[in-house]
């Protein structure tokens, strides 16, 4: 006779079983160590120094190291594998000291070889940022080991280089990368790096597993034995896995921001929005001054009015947001200025505007058609999408919404410019010259993302961000961006509407988290776990 | 035919929740005047506390009730279009198999095995993929996976068919054999692929739905396939966003399925005992 077994235990003994084999490793781990995170995508390219974005910095940042990272203390900047750098007083070579005693994963010394390495043969040429960033950059000098001197054809802003060390900087060893396929390297699956976290493994559609450095160059840390990151791309997943107590950390709002509140009663848990404020997303209206009606300023002022920021910050963001005047947000206080053009929400003026502009409603309501492209990539873009198409439709613009995958959107916006109006969310990273300015400058080719494709051309706005390209004062850069953010809101190539960041909900048994603004893709030599 | 559909229980329920559905598609733009996509009132506003949003708003502050009224037009459109193009494409590749066979038989019955081995469901995410999602586009996207059962229903009955006597008749009187096919052969082929109608019209919605589920429905549109998405993310803390709608799309499928069903039975003459 068999032994009567119930469905129910059958099942449970199958998922037991099915777990046992799908994470061997994760059984017979240390206990105690371990921080379980939930992760919602699996970068294609992993390497932090050829693709500079959050989502390779979420996992690659605790493996490959950056000359600094991001503070929130003293002039913003902690410096890691550089302990100090100093421009020169015509700006064109800035000098990098590099820490000593630091080795690559595989024991072999951390040399500034390496430094000139990454930046000449990766950061200039293959990085998404560092191709404009570095493109003046003509030679890194070694003059011994641990002095890197970065030569300018131009003159460089020290400020801005500095500003953007966290995200540009990424030092991969030269030793494994020289005279071959940089892009196509085994390393760059199983990296190799200077940081507190050694690379463990990777199951695609499971986890990625990093260890513990043991010779990690500051004694006492990291104080984690293990990082799982827990592929969970089911935002709604990532609540119940932290009610589960299955994880333990849920970055970058995986949970989503209607489910927040909830999440906040459940003992054990917080909620944490610090931590991001380097990190700092924009909610653009991309517009392009190609079509006929969208060239009229008074077309561009009236769809600004006709946006009520309030509601879209307590519908859409419910409240995890903040207002945008321009295209500095204001948790940049180095360069945000709040004295510029701003729009408030009223219908009756937009509607005179555009009056004004020579187009007056049919007899049906309508003024004007356009297309509406808004970008797939957050909940939010997509709902601010449904928003504006109702917004522009009391003032009598009827908008079409094109929804396209990632790709589709890419191509149609920043290479085909087969778009009226789009909606993106850029990123504000510290410096309005590393990814704020080329939203708005000239003369950008086809096919570059997140930039001007909309066809604005303001000779005046161009000639203002190429002279603050080569500004070497702190406060006379300062006084330039203003202009830019005075320039932009007054004559409106784009419409910021508003900037928001993201939050964490973590156990609270994690330990130093938001430690600094860019704490989700930093590091995390300092998280502990308490038992 | 109708007496024999009325005195079946479940035809008779199936068929009044279809005249209700019908007439809601019908009087929508009656019943809930305007834009259902319209910024309504409130977002979130609950089921049954407000009595001018009887089934409450949705985050943005949509009228629920609006989308589900408006829903069903989106719905019956992309369901019967879908089944319309699917029973015409069928019924001509099936009567044209069927009628000449030999060779052209052939070829056209490797064309329909072709498209049957591909799941319809994927073949319209890929068709809308690569496409772009709108209302027509959906329509036809449905109707590439479901043309085959037409097809192969009628190429039977036709072989059946072309046999007959009054076949042969029409060959003598000296007509043309695309006018036989198209006007002797085919109406009388037309009675089972009737009866699957029904059944393909409720497979459309609900894949439309699904499409407009996973985000590739027509954006400009209510569909309740996107309502259901959207209240996806609110689950725990609004089920109602995606219930409701879901409760519409049961309901609807489940009444023409009834329907079809016992005109099925009907149409082959069964009894029930």
């Amino acid at each position: 006779m068999l032994p009567s077994v119930s469905r129910r235990t059958l099942l449970g003994t199958a998922a037991a079983l099915l777990a046992s084999t799908a994470l061997p490793r994760l059984a017979r781990a240390a206990e105690g160590g371990r921080l379980v995170v939930a992760a919602d995508s699996e970068p294609r390219q992993l390497n932090p120094a050829i693709v500079a974005s959050n989502g390779v910095f979420f996992i690659a940042s605790k493996v490959v190291e950056p000359l600094a990272e991001a503070s929130y203390e003293g002039d913003g900047l902690r410096p890691l594998l550089a302990t100090a750098w100093e421009g020169s007083d015509d700006g064109r070579t800035i000098t990098f000291t590099l820490r000593e005693g630091v080795t690559w994963h595989d024991g072999t010394p951390f040399t500034s070889a390496d430094v000139a390495f990454s930046a000449m043969e990766v950061w200039k040429p293959l990085q998404n940022i560092g191709r404009s960033l570095f493109a003046d950059l003509e030679a890194v000098d070694t003059p011994d080991d641990h002095t890197a001197v970065f030569r300018f054809s131009k003159p460089t802003p020290l400020q801005l280089i500095a500003n953007a060390l966290p995200v540009v900087s990424s030092v991969l060893p030269k030793h494994l990368y020289e005279g071959t396929d940089i892009a196509a390297n085994p390393a760059n699956g199983a990296l190799v790096g200077t940081g507190p976290f050694t690379w463990g493994e990777y199951r695609p559609g499971e986890y990625y597993l990093l260890k513990r450095n043991p010779a990690y160059w500051n004694a006492g840390e990291p104080h984690l034995e293990e990082i799982v990151f827990r592929v969970l791309p089911d935002r709604a997943a990532a609540a119940s896995s932290l009610e589960a107590g299955e994880i333990q950390l849920a970055a970058f709002s995986a949970v989503p921001l209607a489910d927040l509140a909830r999440i906040a009663g459940v003992p054990g848990l917080e909620v944490v929005t610090k931590g991001y404020e380097a990190l700092t997303y924009q909610l653009v209206v991309e517009i392009n001054h190609r079509n006929e009606y969208l060239r009229n300023l008074k077309v561009r002022q009236a769809i600004a009015h006709a946006i009520d920021k309030r509601y879209v910050l307590d519908a859409i963001f419910l409240g995890y947001a903040e207002e945008a005047t321009g295209p500095v947000p204001k948790n940049a206080p180095a360069f945000y200025t709040g004295d510029v053009t701003t729009y408030g929400f009223d219908v009756e003026k937009a509607k005179a505007l555009l009056d004004e502009a020579g187009f007056p409603a049919g007899p049906d309501g309508v003024r004007f058609r356009l297309n509406l492209l808004p970008a797939p990539y957050f909940n939010e873009t997509r709902q601010f999408g449904d928003y504006l198409r109702q917004a522009l439709a009391a003032i009598g613009i009827d908008a079409t919404i094109v929804a396209n995958d990632s790709a589709g959107h890419q191509k149609a916006v920043y290479t085909d410019h087969a778009f009226d109006l789009a909606i993106a969310p850029t990123v504000f990273r510290g410096d309005p010259a590393i990814s704020t300015t080329i939203l708005v400058r000239s003369g950008i080719p086809a096919g570059v993302p997140f930039s001007n494709q909309g066809g604005y051309v303001s000779p005046a706005l161009d000639a203002l961000v190429d002279e603050a390209l080569v500004t070497l004062d702190p406060a006379k850069r300062v006084e330039l961006y203003d202009e830019f953010q005075r320039l932009v809101t007054a004559d409106l190539p784009l419409i910021n509407v508003a900037d928001w960041s993201f939050t964490s909900v973590a156990s609270d048994k994690v330990e130093n988290i938001a430690t600094n603004p860019r704490w989700a893709v930093s590091n995390w030599a300092d998280v502990g776990l308490e038992e | 035919m109708i007496r024999e559909l009325l005195r079946r229980p479940e035809a008779l329920l199936g068929g009044l929740l279809l005249l209700l559905i019908a007439g809601a598609a019908l009087l929508a733009p009656v019943l809930s005047p305007g834009d259902p996509l319209a910024i309504a009132g409130r977002p979130l506003v609950r089921p049954f506390t407000d009595p001018a949003f009887p089934l409450g708003t949705d985050g943005l502050g949509r009228d629920l009730l609006a989308g589900v009224i408006h829903g069903v037009r989106t719905s019956a459109a992309i369901g019967l279009a879908a089944a319309l193009v699917a029973v015409l494409a069928g019924m001509l590749v099936g009567t044209a198999a069927g009628f000449a066979g030999g060779l052209v038989d052939e070829a056209l019955m490797r064309v329909v095995d072709a498209f049957q081995i591909v799941p319809g469901f994927l073949l319209a995410l890929a068709f809308v993929s690569v496409t772009g999602p709108s209302l027509a586009v959906v329509a036809i996207a449905i109707a590439l996976g479901a043309w085959t059962g037409p097809a192969r229903l009628s190429r039977s009955r036709v072989l059946a068919l072309r046999e007959a006597d009054f076949v042969a008749a029409a060959r003598v009187m000296g007509m043309h054999p695309a006018e036989i096919a198209l006007r002797q052969v085919m109406p009388l082929a037309l009675p089972p692929v009737l009866a699957v109608t029904a059944v393909i019209v409720a497979g459309a919605i609900l894949t439309e739905s699904a499409l407009s589920f996973l985000g590739l429905g027509d954006p400009n549109a209510v569909t309740w396939g996107g309502m259901i998405a959207e209240g996806r993310n609110q689950l725990r803390s609004a089920a109602y966003l995606s219930i409701i709608p879901g409760i519409a799309l049961v309901l609807t499928v489940i009444s023409i399925y009834l329907v079809g069903e016992a005109l099925t039975d009907v149409l082959a003459g069964k009894r029930q005992s």
